[in-house]
């Protein structure tokens, strides 16, 4: 153990690097009107076109009795008969895909197709928003969907562990529950509440259209009537305040169909405009790698199911951002990985940091840019940043700073956030 | 005079790779010392991927020494450079990510890297492969890392209906033996000097292609500095078996996989029909097959349809603990494309499928991924990342008659193999 911490503090001595350069991409176009956020990022050369269509109909819409209506109104969207044929099946059919999440402030449907098809593949899209079809039959299909995503959702113990620390963190209560309700939640809601919540929250004010590939396939104005198809308006967060428990236990424990436990420890986070987000990056990526170096076998080349079983994820997207360490038990003794997991935090946070941080800071930036790969991270990363006030350009002023980041940068964040963790243990039932 | 003009070809062919490309546009052509490149670029990402693949047998040249292949790719990744790095650590030190992959035929090694590292790593892969310094410690790592590999595969019905399959489909040659033996008592043989021998004839500049995709530039290709002209060798061959046994095996997991041999890489419109039909029946959550399992509970699909230089393997593996009831549906699914489809299911099917060869190869890693296996299989320009290849063509062109012709043709009678858990023991037959 002693010897595996000496070998992660070692990384601190490594010769500096130079810096990491940019790509030539332009930086997003957001122009706003009537409520509506428009931000565009023209990628000739991508093969798709990625659409991400923002409205603040999400968690905090819903009351605590009405668990799981935000996901269903969007779920019976996608159902939404357009020309005899469900929307989804539509759009699959037409060359292109449409999915949906609920997050606590806003719903997200993420639209992608084929060049030649995103005109067709948006227009689809404005006919069942146009006029969804709230009948009791596709409430219906729309319901026994989101409960088998819940029940797949069930068998993933992270996810599970993952749900249950951001309810901690959730300002209101609603903004805590799950994402898609629970099924007998789901099971008192029906056609008027779908009808009710989809007039009242889907609505223009604090939308956004986020494009970003093939733009250039798009009719002129395509995406400006994607964004006026709802009325205008904007609407209010409901406000759900519960009593804080008493109590001094940080643990939460829950029983799943697993083969081996998680344990997951969570610590509240800085948002993408705090001037601690670039230090978190270089904190989260040192986890992850340390994290994983000591769960594999000594100088293993490849990845490995042991290297998988660990990590951390910065959550910066989330409106309360967290840094999540994780261990799979089924990797041998969870115990020792997850005390060596804690014990690193602690460790940043107290010792004086000596030596070069400018490898941490490469693994960093080539993280970050590794997650920018793909058209729907490019179009959400736009929206996270400029929902949290920054300037939408989310590739240059990351690695700006991160790049910035010093060692007491790094310290001053590990002491202010690495401390009393959160802890989930999702543990298998007793009769599995 | 035949000098000048020699001297003029010389010239033209090493300039040719340094030719200035347009913002964003694809390209292939030598390596400066021997080789090939092929490129596509996007100059809107900061990332890159630097591929190289050999042609190179998994068992040896005389397919005596199952698992050298792996071996030797992984020991030079990890042996020290003249820069005092090993091209593993480089890479991670860069932020990036390196993976190896080995195939029966082909070997692949991957590197992930921010762009501006791309001339970086172009340079340490190439003096790491073209020119290997093989010591005894970059083998011990490579030994660790196969032991460590074959111990995972034993709990993967995947990789070990895969090679299993193969096995039978293959009665000699590459294709029969496991990339990662799942037994080491002959791998564990393997000396230095076969290993470096082996690295020195697969691992050749000529015998290479470098896959550049993302913000990258052919000028990357100045930093090849070894290597040594000369000429690639053929595509592998491998020995069909007429008519392949089933199996049964003892092993840590349960499972059922069923392959056919399908058409070569150069029937592009067979091939491409067949990815279509994995396409159609057992794509993640759209296929026709996957949709008929219950998502809650533990069992599940995955279809290819692998192209090869000759033959093609279509392969279905099947997991959970009722492998035998999904292999019904399976097999139900595709005696049923045998005939047509109506014209208005299969123009949905394959817009849908053209679809997902977009979205499949976003990334520049699977572009480079996807570059490289096809023009080491002997085929570049069916390389389906490329849109404007002929592997669009030729899935326009398919038809519900032709598909179902090519159904017909290939997929009548599958080889089978059973992985029967016996948890304590070692797979026998």
């Amino acid at each position: 153990m002693k010897f595996r911490l000496a070998a992660a503090a070692a990384f601190l001595l490594f010769v500096a690097l130079p810096a990491v350069s940019r790509a030539a991409a332009p930086a997003p176009v957001v122009t706003r009107n009537g409520g509506v956020t428009t931000i565009t990022q023209l990628d000739a050369s991508a093969p798709l076109l990625h659409i991400v269509y923002v409205v603040r109909a999400g968690l905090d819409r819903q009351s605590l009795s009405q668990n799981g209506l935000a996901a269903l109104t969007a779920q019976t969207i996608l159902k939404t008969p357009v020309n005899g044929v469900a929307l989804q099946n539509a759009i699959a059919a037409a060359g292109g895909s449409i999915s949906f999440a609920v997050d606590p402030g806003d719903v997200r449907f993420e639209i992608e197709s084929l060049p030649q098809d995103a005109d067709k593949i948006v227009a689809l899209v404005r006919t069942a928003f146009g006029a969804p079809v709230f009948d009791a039959a596709t409430v219906r299909a729309a319901r026994d969907r989101l409960t088998t995503r819940i029940a797949e959702d069930q068998q993933i113990a992270l996810q599970v562990g993952m749900d249950m620390l951001s309810s901690t963190l959730a300002p209101s209560a609603n903004t805590g529950l799950p994402q898609y309700g629970l099924p007998a939640s789901l099971a008192q809601l029906g056609p008027t509440d779908v009808r009710t919540f989809f007039a009242t929250f889907y609505r223009r004010g604090g939308s956004y259209v986020s494009a970003a590939g093939r733009i250039d396939a798009l009719s002129a104005g395509a995406l400006d009537q994607l964004g006026a198809m709802l009325p205008e308006g904007t609407t209010a967060a409901i406000d759900v305040k519960f009593p804080k428990l008493e109590g001094s236990s940080r643990q939460l424990v829950a029983q799943r169909d697993i083969s081996a436990p998680w344990l997951i420890a969570q610590y509240s986070a800085p948002n993408v405009a705090s001037k601690d987000f670039g230090p978190m990056l270089v904190l989260a990526s040192f986890m992850q790698r340390t994290l994983a170096d000591m769960a594999d076998v000594p100088g293993v080349v490849s990845e490995t199911y042991a290297s998988r079983a660990v990590g951390a994820v910065y959550q910066y997207e989330n409106p309360q951002p967290d840094l999540v360490l994780y261990v799979n038990g089924g990797i041998g003794n969870p115990n020792r990985s997850f005390s060596t997991a804690l014990s690193i935090a602690s460790i940043l946070a107290t010792t004086k940091l000596e030596g070069s941080i400018d490898e941490f800071k490469a693994m960093a930036s080539g993280d970050f840019i590794s997650a920018t790969n793909t058209l729907e991270a490019r179009a959400w990363l736009a929206v996270v940043y400029d929902e949290n006030g920054a300037q939408p350009d989310y590739l240059s002023r990351t690695l700006d700073a991160i790049s910035q980041t010093t060692a007491a940068d790094l310290q001053r964040v590990a002491r202010s956030y690495l401390s009393n963790p959160t802890i989930a243990l999702v543990l298998p039932r007793e009769n599995s | 005079m035949i000098r000048r003009a020699l001297f003029a070809a010389a010239l033209a062919a090493m300039l040719a790779p340094l030719a200035t490309l347009a913002a964003d546009e694809s390209a292939s052509g030598s390596l400066p010392h021997g080789g090939t490149y092929t490129l596509t670029r996007d100059t809107t990402l900061a990332s890159a991927a630097v591929d190289v693949w050999f042609r190179a047998p998994d068992a040896g040249y005389d397919n005596s020494q199952p698992g050298i292949s792996r071996v030797a790719a992984t020991a030079a990744a990890a042996s020290t450079l003249e820069s005092g790095k090993s091209l593993v650590s480089l890479v991670r030190g860069v932020g990036g990510r390196i993976t190896i992959n080995v195939y029966p035929d082909l070997v692949d090694v991957s590197a992930s890297v921010p762009a501006s590292a791309a001339r970086r790593v172009v340079a340490a892969m190439s003096a790491a492969y073209f020119s290997p310094t093989i010591d005894d410690d970059a083998l011990k790592i490579a030994r660790t890392d196969v032991a460590v590999l074959s111990a995972q595969e034993r709990f993967s019905p995947d990789d070990l209906l895969h090679d299993a399959l193969f096995a039978q489909l293959f009665t000699s040659g590459p294709a029969h033996y496991a990339p990662i033996p799942g037994d080491l008592s002959d791998f564990k043989s393997i000396t230095l000097d076969q290993v470096k021998a082996f690295a020195k004839r697969a691992f050749r500049s000529a015998n290479a292609t470098i896959a550049l995709a993302g913000n990258v530039d052919v000028s990357l290709l100045d930093a090849v500095t070894a290597g040594t002209p000369g000429s690639a060798d053929s595509p592998i061959a491998s020995s069909v078996a007429s008519a392949p046994a089933d199996k049964t095996i003892d092993a840590a997991v349960t499972g059922e996989g069923l392959a056919w041999t399908g058409p070569p890489i150069a029937d592009e419109r067979a091939a491409t029909a067949l990815d279509f039909v994995a396409d159609y029946l057992f794509r993640d959550e759209t296929g026709l097959v996957s949709k008929q399992l219950d998502p809650t509970g533990d069992a599940y699909v995955n279809g290819q349809f692998i192209t090869l230089h000759d033959p093609g393997v279509m392969l279905v593996t099947i997991g959970g603990s009722k492998p035998n009831e999904v292999k019904a549906k399976v097999l139900a699914a595709v005696t049923a494309m045998q005939t047509p489809l109506d014209t208005a299911s299969f123009d949905a099917a394959r817009e849908a499928f053209i679809y997902h060869l977009a979205a499949d190869s976003q990334s520049p890693s699977q572009q480079a991924d996807n570059l490289g296996w096809y023009t080491a299989e002997g085929n570049g320009t069916y390389a389906p990342s490329d849109s404007a290849s002929s592997y669009w063509k030729a899935a326009r062109s398919l038809d519900p008659a032709y598909v179902a012709s090519i159904v017909k043709k290939y997929l009548a009678h599958p080889v089978v193999v059973r992985l029967v858990a016996t948890p304590s023991k070692d797979s026998t037959s």
